[in-house]
């Protein structure tokens, strides 16, 4: 159906696009519906774009390009088997006026066509619209920078994919297109505006507009030469990179910016240079390099003529990161060996971009949390330091003698400051410590720390010295900068500082859990962490209870005060303390448990309002499991204690439905249901409907736990189960017949099956045994995975045991011909062992997923002992198949052995016969 | 069954299940999928590719397609006396070849070869544009004015030099069959301009290559070859031959081929460099595509030649031979045997410490589809000391180069026996491996990360894992991985997902195992959508 293009029409898409801006919901909603219902017929892009061009009214004017673009994003897309939701005609005319449109329009405007061109653009260039390139081209010459602009602008949001997608026919096919008919008119450009900038070198708002320009041909420069090295750009090198190196050392007045923070459009422009020559060095070394000498040179008095402020950052890391990686290549060596050159770089590249600025300081007071991401966990990618860091490796590759010795000269002057004036100069010792940090460490590890250290650096006398008088000092809350300093240098240096140093700064670490900055007691936290993993001599722990016990009381102390400083009341590096902390000490813990089972609690019940922190939650939940383990291995009585304690917050949790708890308080009661060794409690027994719930079972973060608890139920309750609940059996066997059709969770359902096998009473289950196996070999048939075949490998052996050859045999008989099923199961036998995960089975957790679901997360300290229901009496399942194959013959002599040789092939039988030989039976 | 398929809870229909009759597949036949599954070596290992698409400028090591005879005066005595001083311009020319007196014409013809034959912008388009050719092939019939038919073969050659549409005038002329008789001439210096005109049509392309062929020209030229002809003489004939090997889409006939093969073998044992050059270009022509084609080449038995000549100091037989051997490799596992069974692993090693980057990434590429190869192969490859160089390679090649010895060491990982691994690991590839996760080619960085990822599986079977972790960590590269998570192509995104989720989150070690984080899992669900699976197989490209 088509619209009109008439006035009548316009003025009503007018009306209703002006009712989509209308913040009451009862107007804007219906108009929305109305156009979603109508931009199915021909002529509506039109009417748009007519209106968007032609409208009195500005708001329209951007409301329609808005609408239009979104129309785009929608519809544009021909999706094999549905309806081509736009007309061939439509189709053709907006891509006939569209360029033209955009490079019309105010910027607005032109930004959202802009977008509609690459959409536009994705799927139909450059097959479906052969003349857009030349129409592009063609507007270079207007000589109007606002047309080129949007010009250049449109082919970077064309072009930019060629940036990270796989080489093919098809892509490189299309590159090749785009170089014939752009290389060369933007080569040109890319001259011409520079020209135009040195006759405007005057002009600030035409500097401003020409420079733009210059940032997106550079970006359009980094696009077309990523794949590979074209041969127009190899030819025309001389050209760019020329102008490229002028570019690099270019600077005017009118284009620095006040703004301290935001990159101004020189520093846009270096930066993308900085890449492209970096891109350059990367991949077409053969090519490049008779240029790199002259940008190393540039871009290095670059670095030491940029200042301090944020708003250069990205283009000093950018520049950094090129020489750090031109300096270890052999090749290169010689341009960095002179004495002369490692002093400059050392002392104007590296130190200065390694101070603690007024920027970091500022992170280190109010965002404590991202200062710690940055500092401890090394998302620092972008940052000066780590740029500069980078650079001390690369340079210390081929010249670690010569810069360890510039940089110790400087260690120690800094220091000198420090120690001149502390409360003025305290950032020279932060500088140094930095210094001495990059310098030492070659590889580092999150749980060993530093693992290979620079030999001309004594880290020992360093940390005497330097680090433990910090530490040692009584105000905890004095330089909080060179404390967090102080206890990063432990942490990262703990395998080279000797235990005795180390034992010394335990209790300081102790104490600095009380500093009032977040950054400060957070690390102490961590560092103690740290120390209580470190493994000693036999894998045992370095640290021993009782080298820590004259410190428990206070350690337990400052640990959860430290929860209550402000900031930290979720902070996942103390929770983390706390939980390693139960776990080293042990029974040293058991007097403090009422105190802290009690603080954990309310704990609990206060984060659980709304949880916003998983791994403070996580380690919670574990410290929770580590008091019960504790104390209950001591006295198993005590489990009432800790149900007293708990069960009220769980039941809240329960109610509330907490979604990112249920999974933990499910694994928490399994392991207090667990610990009981009489029959179940009547208080577990009454939650036992509720478990069956499908809503429960919808989550896929739930089934684990939920699994894991049905079993304790089993484990515990059986009989309690079939006389007083018999009722629930063909839910539990309902969730059991859910968890097997997903391939996700089947294994859950055998864990499930098998408990159910395993504990409860034959005659509970005889009616359903027969569809037990219809189900089982339903999903045999219909979708196998190994994980499938091997749990039911498992289960059939458990079955033979519980219920006996026979019992199995009748069930075959019931269902199915039985030899198939004996071949398969000498198939499964021989079947070589497979340890790869096939490609369908290994996301099928989060296909089944419908939307967010709260993940499953094991608690470590809520572990369960594996179990094996067979133990000793099945230890070869070969073996076991021969002798449950001898029962059954002895059962109905003369079926069997008839039926396996003619059922088996040549090749399952050889085996077959190889069992039987091995368990010394043969078949009646 | 679809993944998305639900159970209900309710007993009703828990007890109206349906009952069929499932089977199994027969053993052999799951084994074979769970085995082999995507490591069939003849997946790993590719010819060049049909159709090359690159932006590339054209390789300068490449052999010549087309040549013009350039000559100045002195050296050419065989017309010297009889056109002292004779100088025309072009419209003398013109009329002096289309004038009905021999002697007039001789005058113009050497005159017009002179034009085209001078060293600077000899004036091919003029003479194209003039309309001589008609003429000139026309000369090529005269057998009774031998001097006049070089005059005129010579002309026409370096007109066929010229570009494709200028080659082609030539032969829409008809110049083919002339110039293919010509080659039985009795006089040499004629039939060896012959053979140097044809040779320029048939390396214009497959169209004009097939012509020549097809005209019959390949058993006269085979006659020409004797001992007793001049060096040049059979520098031009081999060169020839070389251009009537190349070029694909389609390949020379199989006849053609198989006319040739014997006499190239001849040639290959020659002793003058030039001789050795085309010739072992002629083979890489040759070697180049289907196992079939491959098989032909190696069954002529050239192959320990070809190794020994892959030891010459001189490039230009450097060149083709490593490529011959490089394009046999290709081939299947016993073709790959006869290679190695001649030797060229031994040379191997050598050609990766070649001071030409691109010789060192020819050897790398032939030592990936060497490791593409069954684990014997590969047991071979570490015994003949090729890690070590490798290595080096990974560590301070040039790109092109270091992206070869990423697909070796990926080859290698995919098929080799966890013993072979070991080695390799210890070898000290990782280092080199992990610092070029930050290079920018999206495909490199994948294939690296499947290295990883399978290094890892097989630690983790030795109980090593955790060292393995570590030793990854140290060297930077969980560090490298976590930052590809957000890597803008969704492949690359998502194996480094994988590998931090399987291998990377903390506290296993220490007992715990933290939760998921929930922006993970959406972004895991939006990147799953793209997927395609790891990469296994090796799309082998020229090099």
């Amino acid at each position: 159906m088509a619209m009109e293009l008439s006035d009548a029409n316009l003025q009503t898409l007018t009306e209703y696009l002006k009712k989509t801006l209308d913040p009451d919901p009862a107007i804007r909603r219906p108009a929305e519906k109305f156009l979603e219902s109508v931009e199915g017929n021909q002529n509506y892009p039109l009417l748009l774009l007519t209106l968007l061009e032609k409208s009195q009214d500005n708001v329209i004017k951007v409301c329609a390009s808005v609408t239009f673009k979104n129309y785009i994003k929608r519809n544009w897309r021909i999706v094999e088997d549905e309806p081509n939701k736009i007309c061939e005609a439509d189709r053709v005319a907006i891509k006939a006026n569209i360029v033209h449109l955009m490079l019309s329009s105010p910027e607005q405007i032109q930004k959202q066509l802009s977008d509609a061109i690459s959409i536009i653009g994705r799927e139909d260039f450059p097959q479906k619209w052969p003349d857009l390139l030349t129409e592009m081209v063609n507007r270079f010459q207007s000589g109007d920078f606002h047309v080129i602009n949007g010009v250049l602008r449109t082919a970077h949001s064309l072009f930019k994919r060629y940036r990270h997608e796989f080489k093919s026919n098809e892509l490189w096919t299309e590159i090749k297109l785009v170089l014939d008919a752009f290389a060369l008119p933007l080569t040109n450009l890319f001259k011409a505006t520079i020209e135009l900038c040195s006759t405007h070198a005057n002009d600030a708002s035409a500097l401003r507009i020409l420079f733009s320009s210059l940032i997106l041909i550079s970006k359009l420069f980094y696009s077309l030469n990523f794949q590979d090295l074209p041969e127009f750009f190899e030819d025309n090198m001389e050209t760019w990179m020329n102008n490229f190196h002028t570019l690099l050392t270019l600077d005017n007045k009118l284009l620095q910016t006040d703004d301290e923070e935001e990159a101004g459009l020189l520093e846009l422009l270096k930066s993308q240079i900085c890449d492209n020559a970096a891109l350059y060095a990367q991949k077409y070394d053969e090519e490049f390099q008779r240029y790199l000498p002259r940008f190393v040179t540039a871009i290095w008095n670059l670095l030491v003529t940029t200042g301090q402020e944020v708003k250069y950052d990205l283009l000093v890391s950018n520049a950094i990161q090129f020489l750090a990686s031109v300096c270890e290549r052999p090749h290169y060596k010689n341009l960095f060996e002179d004495q002369n050159t490692l002093t400059s770089i050392c002392e104007k590249v590296i130190v200065p971009n390694m101070e603690f600025r007024a920027a970091d300081e500022e992170a280190f007071e109010d965002n404590s949390e991202e200062y710690i991401r940055r500092d401890l966990e090394g998302s620092d990618i972008d940052t000066r330091r780590r740029a500069a860091c980078d650079l001390v490796r690369g340079l210390c590759k081929f010249f670690e003698g010569p810069v360890t010795g510039i940089f110790s000269g400087y260690v120690n002057s800094m220091l000198q400051e420090y120690a001149k004036n502390p409360s003025v100069n305290w950032k020279h010792k932060d500088a140094a410590i930095y210094l001495v940090t990059s310098l030492a460490s070659k590889a580092q590890t999150q749980k060993h720390g530093i693992t290979q250290a620079n030999e001309l650096v004594n880290l020992t006398e360093f940390f005497v010295n330097h680090i433990l008088p910090d530490l040692k000092s009584a105000n905890v809350n004095e330089f909080p900068v060179l404390k967090a300093d102080g206890i990063k240098y432990i942490m990262i240096f703990r395998n080279q500082v000797p235990k005795e140093h180390l034992l010394v700064s335990i209790p300081l670490l102790i104490n600095h859990l009380q500093a009032e900055s977040i950054v400060v007691h957070t690390y102490a936290a961590h560092a103690l962490e740290r120390l209580f993993t470190m493994r000693g001599p036999n894998n045992a722990t370095l640290f021993t209870a009782a080298e820590i016990a004259p410190f428990v009381e206070i350690l337990l102390t400052n640990l959860f005060k430290a929860l209550t400083l402000p900031g930290s009341s979720e902070n996942e590096y103390i929770m983390k303390a706390i939980m390693r902390s139960f776990s080293l000490l042990q029974e040293a813990i058991i007097p403090y448990i009422p105190t802290l089972i009690t603080q954990l609690t309310q704990k609990l019940l206060a984060v659980s309002k709304n949880p916003s922190k998983p791994h403070f939650n996580h380690y919670m939940f574990e410290a929770i499991c580590l008091s019960i383990r504790i104390t209950c291995k001591a006295n198993p009585a005590a489990v009432v204690n800790f149900e007293e304690a708990l069960f009220l917050v769980f039941t809240e949790i329960l109610q509330n439905d907490v979604q990112e708890f249920i999974p933990y308080v499910f694994q928490v009661m399994s392991l207090l249901l667990e610990t009981h060794k009489n029959d179940i409690p009547s208080s577990y027994m009454a939650l036992f409907p509720h478990l069956l719930q499908p809503v429960l079972w919808e989550r896929t973060g739930n089934i684990p736990a939920l699994v894991r608890l049905l079993q304790a139920f089993l484990e515990r309750g059986s009989n309690t189960i079939a006389s007083a609940a018999a009722d629930k059996i063909p839910g539990l066997l309902g969730v059991f017949q859910k968890l097997i059709a997903s391939k996700a969770n089947d294994h859950q359902g055998f864990y499930l099956l098998n408990s159910i096998i395993e504990h409860m009473p034959p005659e509970s289950v005889d009616q359903y045994r027969k569809q037990i196996f219809i189900l089982l070999f339903q999903r045999l048939q219909n979708s196998k995975t190994t994980k499938f075949i091997k749990s039911f490998l498992v289960f059939i052996n458990l079955y033979c045991i519980k219920y006996g050859a026979l019992a199995l045999q009748e069930i075959f008989d019931g269902i199915q011909p039985k030899t198939p099923l004996l071949q398969s199961l000498i198939g499964l036998f021989e079947l070589p062992e497979d340890d790869t995960i096939p490609d369908e089975e290994h996301f099928i957790d989060i296909e089944d997923t419908p939307g967010y679901q709260t993940a499953f997360s094991q608690l470590a300290f809520a572990g369960k002992k594996e179990h094996d229901p067979v133990g000793q009496m099945v230890n070869n399942p070969k073996i076991h198949l021969a002798q449950s194959l001898h029962k059954l013959s002895t059962a109905c002599p003369g079926r069997v052995p008839s039926m396996v040789s003619t059922s088996l092939n040549a090749e399952a039988l050889q085996y077959l016969q190889g069992y039987l030989q091995a368990a010394s039976v043969t078949l009646l | 069954m679809s993944q998305r398929a639900r159970a209900s809870l309710s007993p009703a229909l828990w007890l109206t299940v349906p009952v069929n009759m499932p089977t199994l597949d027969a053993p052999e036949e799951r084994l074979r999928k769970f085995k082999y599954r995507g490591k069939d070596a003849s997946m790993r290992r590719q010819q060049r590719m049909a159709v090359s698409l690159e932006l590339r400028k054209a390789k300068k090591d490449e052999q010549a397609l087309k040549r013009r005879n350039i000559t100045n005066v002195s050296s050419d005595p065989a017309s010297e006396q009889l056109t002292k001083g004779v100088s025309l311009n072009l419209q003398e020319i013109i009329n002096g070849v289309n004038a009905s007196d021999p002697d007039l014409c001789f005058q113009a013809t050497q005159a017009a070869r002179k034009m085209l034959s001078r060293e600077r912008n000899p004036p091919l388009k003029l003479i194209v544009e003039a309309g001589l050719i008609p003429r000139l092939v026309e000369f090529l019939k005269s057998s009774l004015h031998p001097c006049l038919q070089f005059e005129a073969a010579w002309a026409l050659t370096n007109i066929a030099s010229g570009t494709s549409e200028q080659t082609q005038a030539v032969v829409e002329s008809g110049a083919i069959q002339p110039l293919v008789e010509l080659l039985s001439s009795p006089h040499m210096t004629v039939c060896e301009q012959a053979v140097w005109a044809l040779g320029n049509i048939a390396g214009d392309g497959p169209e004009f290559r097939d012509l020549v062929i097809s005209s019959n020209a390949i058993p006269h030229l085979l006659a020409l070859v004797s001992s007793t002809i001049p060096i040049t003489f059979l520098r031009n004939i081999t060169w020839t031959l070389s251009n009537l090997c190349r070029n694909k889409s389609p390949y020379p006939c199989k006849k053609a081929v198989k006319q040739m093969l014997p006499v190239l073998f001849h040639l290959l044992q020659h002793e003058d460099g030039e001789v050795l050059s085309d010739t072992c270009w002629a083979l890489s022509y040759l070697s180049d595509g289907c196992n079939e084609r491959i098989g032909q080449v190696v069954d002529t038995g050239v192959l320990p030649r070809l190794v020994q000549l892959m030891t010459s100091s001189e490039l230009n037989i450097l060149t083709p031979s490593l490529r011959t051997v490089g394009n046999i490799v290709t081939g299947t596992d016993h073709q790959t045997q006869v290679a190695i069974d001649a030797g060229i692993l031994n040379v191997l090693p050598q050609l990766l410490m070649h001071p030409r980057s691109s010789i060192q990434k020819e050897a790398a590429w032939a030592l990936s589809n060497v490791a593409a190869g069954p684990c014997q192969h590969i047991q071979q490859l570490i015994a003949c000391g090729t890690l070590p160089p490798l290595v080096a390679l990974l560590k301070n090649g040039e790109f092109k180069v270091q992206k070869e010895a990423v697909w070796t060491v990926a080859n290698f990982t995919t098929g080799g026996t966890i013993d072979q691994l070991i080695q390799l690991v210890h070898s000290g590839v990782l280092e080199p491996l992990v610092n070029l996760l930050t290079i920018q080619d999206p495909k490199i960085v994948t294939i690296i990360l499947d290295v990883i990822s399978l290094i890892l599986k097989a630690a983790e079977k030795l109980s090593e894992k955790e060292n393995m972790c570590l030793l990854i960590e140290e060297i930077g590269g969980v560090d490298k991985i976590e930052a590809l998570q957000l890597h803008e192509n969704p492949q690359v995104a998502l194996t480094a997902l994988n590998i931090i989720e399987n291998h990377f989150c903390e506290g296993e070690e220490n007992g715990t195992i933290l939760p998921a984080l929930d922006q993970d899992c959406e972004y895991l669900n939006h990147l799953t959508k793209n997927y395609q699976g790891p990469t296994t197989s090796k799309p082998r490209t020229t090099p």
